[in-house]
């Protein structure tokens, strides 16, 4: 008994030090890391992924392949490949627009 | 020779034939679906053990985890041309040929999509874990991350080859 009691108020003040810590940190930290712009370009490839590759085949099978499959399906995983890139080229510009505004930011502080 | 041609249960065209054929799409989406689901999973675990440190590299860090969607779209294109050609048989008469020809498209492209996978994987935590200190790595890992995923691409080729013979 005497060793519990000795232990609780140690474990209260640590676990009220790590929560008042891991509050302040998530704060201060989860307001600028997730831009809403990042989240609607996230939603908008993760729709573009389920719904170009097999919303071109069903499309294109009847419209232009006249029902040659093969064809419909090569288009399928060509659009595939061409969201891929098209989500590089999107990753890749957010983080030169990142540095710019770091870049501005720091002129403006000099 | 015209009897043991037609119908059902001939031939040519067993009763069993269709068994491959959907031996094939199953091959196909649980193979392709395995690689991707361990690409995803093996690039995620890297993902979040960046995401701790530099939470602004995520939306590059997804990259592979797109690539992993795109082996299970190979997977799924396959298995739904495949099905496209498998009929009852009062209206299709389905030859052990096309059988087994639609069993080496699914498993060409299920196998071809669990080895792109497993790269994707392995290469996207490390290559994430390492661009979070080197920003240079970035371009080496897409190029790697590429080329892994060409290999699923390969096995799609073969198997829409291999599809349109029939």
């Amino acid at each position: 008994m005497a060793a519990t009691r000795r232990n609780n108020p140690s474990e209260k003040t640590t676990s009220d030090a790590q929560g008042a810590s891991s509050i302040s940190i998530q704060v201060s930290q989860t307001a600028p890391a997730v831009p809403a712009s990042v989240i609607y370009k996230l939603l908008g490839f993760t729709l573009a992924m389920i719904c170009i590759p097999i919303g071109s085949y069903f499309l294109s099978v009847d419209v232009f392949f006249r029902g040659n499959a093969t064809y419909a399906g090569a288009l399928a995983a060509i659009m595939a490949n061409v969201v891929l890139f098209a989500y590089i080229i999107v990753a890749m510009k957010e983080d030169q627009t990142d540095r710019l505004e770091d870049e501005k930011k720091r002129k403006k502080a000099q | 020779m015209a009897t043991l041609m037609e119908g059902p249960g001939s031939e040519y065209t067993p009763k069993f034939a269709p068994f491959f054929g959907m031996a094939g799409i199953a091959s196909a989406m649980i193979f392709g679906c395995l690689g991707a689901a361990y690409g995803t999973a093996k690039s995620g675990i890297g993902i979040a053990g960046v995401g701790t440190y530099r939470p602004d590299l995520i939306m590059k860090s997804l990259i592979p985890v797109v690539m992993s969607g795109i082996i299970a779209v190979y997977a799924l294109v396959i298995a739904v041309l495949i099905a496209s050609d498998i009929g009852p048989p009062p209206q299709q008469n389905y030859s052990l040929f096309t059988g087994f020809m639609h069993l080496a498209a699914g498993l060409s492209v299920g196998l071809a999509g669990l080895a792109a996978g497993y790269a994707i994987g392995i290469v996207g935590d490390m290559g994430v874990r390492s661009y979070m200190q080197q920003s240079r790595v970035f371009v080496g890992m897409v190029l790697i991350l590429i080329f892994g995923e060409v290999l699923g691409l390969y096995g799609l080729i073969v198997g829409l080859i291999l599809q349109s013979k029939s």
